[in-house]
């Protein structure tokens, strides 16, 4: 059993931790083979972006699955057999989900009846595919009221406004794929909200509003940058295709036309190839911060708060330099040139009790200012709060072009293991087999009837005095998201409280929980634990 | 003219002296079978690709590009030259260049397709190195407009012309070679360099790992075309550096930052129009060659004036960088980012980024001087005329007097913007007033 030891890490697990002390190296097995997993994002120009990986519980055993985006070959549905504590190990399966031109793919409950559904993207159109039961989906794109449009589908993020019982989502579209030079034709995004018949809700989507004007994304993320209740829409733009563009962040109310923040309003220019979007509360302040992707320079956003109260303004400095995570150059290999950022996700994948920092990195294309071996990044976090690669350590090393990737617990071991999709080349799969991890928790929020994995929560984990806390979305990544277990690592505590500040703005009672297990949460209920099978 | 905003392509008849080619759809050439681009079409359509190259291939920060700009003038003007016997070559008048190949005497050439040839081949040659669009981009433009250029040619001819172009930018890009900038490694900034002691000295600006070693230290030792060496149009002294509140240099630090704190929108408009940052945008060499195509299609200029005017541009924005870097690590002044940081207002935020190299003098002031010297010589003095490179970025036409104006706004900007202090921009004027002396005295008539 994996567990363990990492007892000096973490700056509240430990009083001997010095401040710049670096962590133990975690350590991976590369088992994409072994594991049955065998699949690869393929394609020339109009898939030089993309290449995500859902993941995702559809057989309702607790064990993640995995859609793998193809490009020009047909995606790939993997379930996952793998016996809990055993090597991650699945099986292609027909599901429904064999489509073409998939850039990539999220997992969401979009009809709250307890089965994920997946929204897809590809080139052309985006198919919102319906679970059915025992991992089949079905398109319900017409059932749905969704009216899909044709563009080159790069951005996903899905909320549930204030008292809505149907999702809103939005939508990121990138250039004009018709054009021989396609700069400067961002084509539109797009916000379906649920739709209403004289005033009343519908089980369906509204015709789209044009989130205008469109930068060309590829990643945004509904997400409550101010914890004001309503997640306003973050979005990654790539500068090497819009004309007069930056970041954005647009601000949605109940009822109201969204509306995107401005200078005026405290709204910072950065202008970036935004590829993907992470987001944590790293600081420990209650708001999150958010990695964004890029080439060269990685960027680690923070809301400016100057008197330390709630944010005033959508107002962000970078401070991805001091803390390490600019990692703007190959740390393996022997490339000096610049790197490619991809997706992005924060897990903790020693159990320390300190989040780290995955980034999958790879040239678009064979970009020669830019760096042909550019492995991916595993940023581990130091006591101090600054990161330090050990990604060479880790033994994950790879010079393929990584794109989308789903940091999870694919063996429901409470070790994160990491699934890669490159282009033009097979999935790697890392295997989690760090000696002496820390302790766990695997947690799961969920809601009776609409929104019943509790998108716009959060979770919080506290030992002692320090809270560790996740914001529950889907979107952000690169082309992929997961609706999985959230993990928690622990370091040496073998207790813990949680509670769930829910959507609507319920705040739980701290309720403890033991560590090693998982646990699901419901709303003024006491965590129920839940075994593998 | 590479007109940016916009609309769809058109080829029109050869006999056409002012081409209307707009963005994006050199493929509708096809469907509009209305005849065979003018020299004046091609011209347009290549540098249209360049301009939008430019801004997307991460290598070409403003000096760079401003080196292509003047490898392609030079292309363009020797295609057009080499058939007609009122235009002298450069051979001889810019540094290093000894030859061009000749053509066939007595034999039938087709313009337009010489200089597509020419172009097209300098294209993959200067933007090897441009992403996967890029790559499509030039692929699609080689498949779809050239066809449409050679089309009802003689075959004979059709081949001579494509042959004599290719051969032309071969040499032309082995004169290239000898200046030893084909690769710029790490998009130009040094993995190692070692900053100047002391507070006068440029300080890195941002937290941007790449930018901790500023921008292409050695480009003033570059080759250059016109002008005969890089400290030729030299600079006196920065201001001596001071923290004194008495001094100059505090003072001018001083003036930046009360000018930044109270900039009127007029002022903010104005650093923003001519911001020209690299990669969100065509530089600020690229930018004057935006005005030249304006302002030819404006008068309808003969192919002939186009490529001269081209020609002298490219070579002039290239020896104001050369010259100006020169001058910048000469001295490696502080910027007033550090400098008023540091000694006035711990708060201090320009409006623009601050770039990432030294101060003294601003570059954009010294391009813009060249370029004015440039455009006077060839248009007069007292041309007004309204300047629209932004539209698609968003930004309005400016309407000017005459070319110094616009070259004194361009380098007023960068003091609007707060990244330059006062002596900066007006020496910066007068070195590219120098430097554009150099281009204005080439020779280009028999």
């Amino acid at each position: 059993m994996r567990r363990l030891a990492i007892l000096t890490l973490a700056l509240v697990f430990s009083a001997h931790a010095s401040a710049a002390e670096d962590p133990p190296p975690p350590h991976f097995a590369e088992i994409a083979a072994a594991s049955g997993i065998r699949a690869s994002y393929d394609g020339d120009w109009q898939y030089m972006v993309g290449g995500g990986v859902a993941a995702f519980d559809c057989a309702h055993d607790g064990r993640p699955s995995v859609l793998i985006a193809g490009g020009e070959s047909k995606a790939r549905f993997f379930r996952n057999v793998s016996k809990s504590g055993g090597a991650p190990q699945f099986q292609l399966q027909t599901s429904g989900l064999e489509l073409e031109a998939m850039v990539g793919a999220y997992p969401i409950d979009i009809d709250g009846d307890g089965e994920v559904d997946l929204v897809v993207l590809r080139v052309g159109e985006i198919d919102l595919m319906r679970g059915v039961g025992n991992c089949r989906f079905e398109n319900a794109n017409a059932a749905w009221g969704f009216e899909s449009q044709d563009a080159w589908w790069t951005a996903f993020s899905a909320t549930w406004e204030k008292s809505e019982k149907w999702p809103t989502l939005a939508f990121g579209s990138y250039v004009d794929r018709t054009k021989d030079q396609p700069w400067g034709t961002c084509t539109q995004n797009l916000l379906y909200r649920p739709a209403r018949e004289n005033g009343e809700p519908q089980r369906r989507f509204a015709a789209p509003l044009s989130l205008s004007p469109s930068f060309c994304p590829l990643s945004m993320l509904f997400t409550d940058w101010n914890r004001s209740g309503a997640p306003s829409l973050r979005i990654a733009n790539d500068r090497e295709y819009y004309e007069g563009g930056q970041e954005q962040m647009w601000r949605l109310s109940p009822g109201e036309t969204p509306h995107l923040y401005t200078e005026a309003e405290g709204w910072k220019y950065l202008r970036i190839w935004g590829m993907g979007i992470a987001s944590y509360d790293l600081g420990g302040s209650g708001y999150p911060d958010y990695f964004v992707t890029s080439m060269a320079d990685q960027k680690l956003l923070r809301v400016d708060r100057p008197g330390g109260g709630a944010p005033a303004n959508p107002s962000f400095s970078d401070i991805g330099y001091g803390k390490g995570v600019a990692v703007a150059k190959p740390y393996a290999g022997g490339d000096p040139r610049p790197g490619t950022g991809w997706h992005a996700q924060f897990e903790d994948v020693t159990n320390s009790g300190l989040v780290d920092l995955f980034v999958a990195k790879g040239n678009v294309a064979s970009m020669k200012d830019f760096a042909a071996k550019d492995p991916n990044n595993l940023l581990m976090q130091r006591a101090d709060g600054t990161f330090v690669e050990m990604g060479d350590k880790a033994g994950i090393v790879s010079f393929e072009q990584a794109r989308g990737a789903a940091l999870a617990d694919f063996n429901l071991s409470g070790a994160v293991d990491i699934l890669v999709v490159n282009r033009n080349a097979p999935a790697q799969l890392w295997s989690n087999d760090t000696p002496n991890l820390g302790h766990w928790i695997e947690l799961q929020a969920l809601q009776d009837g609409y929104n019943r994995n509790a998108i716009g929560g959060w979770i919080e984990l506290r030992v002692g005095d320090r809270v560790q806390r996740r914001e529950l979305t889907i979107g952000g990544g690169h082309a992929g998201g997961q609706l999985t277990w959230v993990h928690f690592g622990l370091g040496s505590a073998s207790q813990a409280d949680v509670r769930v500040i829910w959507p609507d703005g319920t705040v739980d009672d701290w309720r403890p929980v033991e560590c090693d297990a998982f646990y699901r949460l419901r709303k003024g209920e006491a965590p129920a634990r839940w075994v593998a099978n | 003219m590479p007109n940016r905003s916009g609309g769809s392509f058109r080829v029109f008849p050869a006999i056409l002296a002012i081409p209307l080619l707009f963005y994006g759809c050199f493929t509708c050439a096809l469907a509009d079978g209305v005849g065979r681009p003018s020299p004046e079409a091609v011209l347009d359509a290549r540098y249209e690709l360049v301009l939008d190259l430019v801004r997307h291939t991460a290598t070409y920060s403003p000096p760079v590009a401003s080196r292509a700009f003047a490898y392609f003038g030079v292309i363009g003007y020797e295609a057009t030259a080499s058939g007609r016997t009122d235009m002298a070559s450069l051979v001889g008048q810019l540094r290093d260049l000894k030859r061009l190949p000749k053509r066939e005497a007595g034999a039938a050439y087709d313009e337009a397709a010489v200089l597509d040839a020419a172009l097209s081949s300098a294209t993959r040659r200067f933007f090897d190195n441009t992403g996967p669009t890029g790559q499509r981009a030039m692929k699609a433009m080689d498949a779809k407009f050239t066809p449409t250029v050679v089309a009802e040619l003689p075959a004979e001819v059709a081949e001579r012309s494509q042959a004599y172009g290719k051969a032309l930018t071969a040499a032309v890009s082995d004169w290239a070679d000898g200046d030893g900038r084909n690769e710029i490694p790490n998009m130009g900034f040094p993995l190692e360099y070692k900053l100047k002691d002391g507070a006068e000295h440029w300080r890195p600006t941002s937290t941007i790992a790449q930018q901790q070693a500023p921008l292409l230290p050695d480009w003033g030792n570059t080759r250059t075309f016109a002008m005969p060496e890089g400290a030729t149009c030299d600079l006196p002294a920065p201001q001596l550096f001071s923290t004194e509140k008495t001094s100059t240099f505090y003072k001018e630090a001083q003036e930046v930052d009360d000018t930044v704190a109270h900039l009127t929108s007029e002022q903010k408009e104005i650093a923003r129009f001519w911001s020209d940052d690299p990669m969100l945008s065509t530089t600020p060499a690229g930018h004057w060659i935006q005005i030249a195509f304006q302002l030819s299609d404006k008068l309808g200029l003969s192919i002939d004036k186009r490529v001269d005017l081209l020609a002298r541009l490219g070579v002039t924005t290239a020896d104001a960088f050369i010259a100006c870097w020169q001058t910048k690590y000469e001295y490696e002044t502080v910027r007033p980012l550090t400098y008023v940081r540091a000694n006035i207002d711990p708060k201090f935020t320009p409006l623009l980024i601050t770039p990432p190299f030294p101060e003294y003098p601003s570059g954009h002031s010294t391009q813009s001087g060249a370029a004015a010297a440039v455009l006077t010589r060839f248009f007069g003095n007292k041309f007004a005329y309204e300047d629209s490179s932004h539209i698609r970025d968003g930004l309005p036409p400016r309407k000017f007097s005459n070319f110094w104006a616009a070259a004194e706004e361009a380098a007023t900007s960068r003091f609007y913007g707060g990244i330059h202090f006062r002596t900066a921009i007006e020496r910066g004027l007068d070195q590219g007033r120098c430097v554009g002396g150099y281009a204005n005295a080439l020779k280009t008539r028999n």
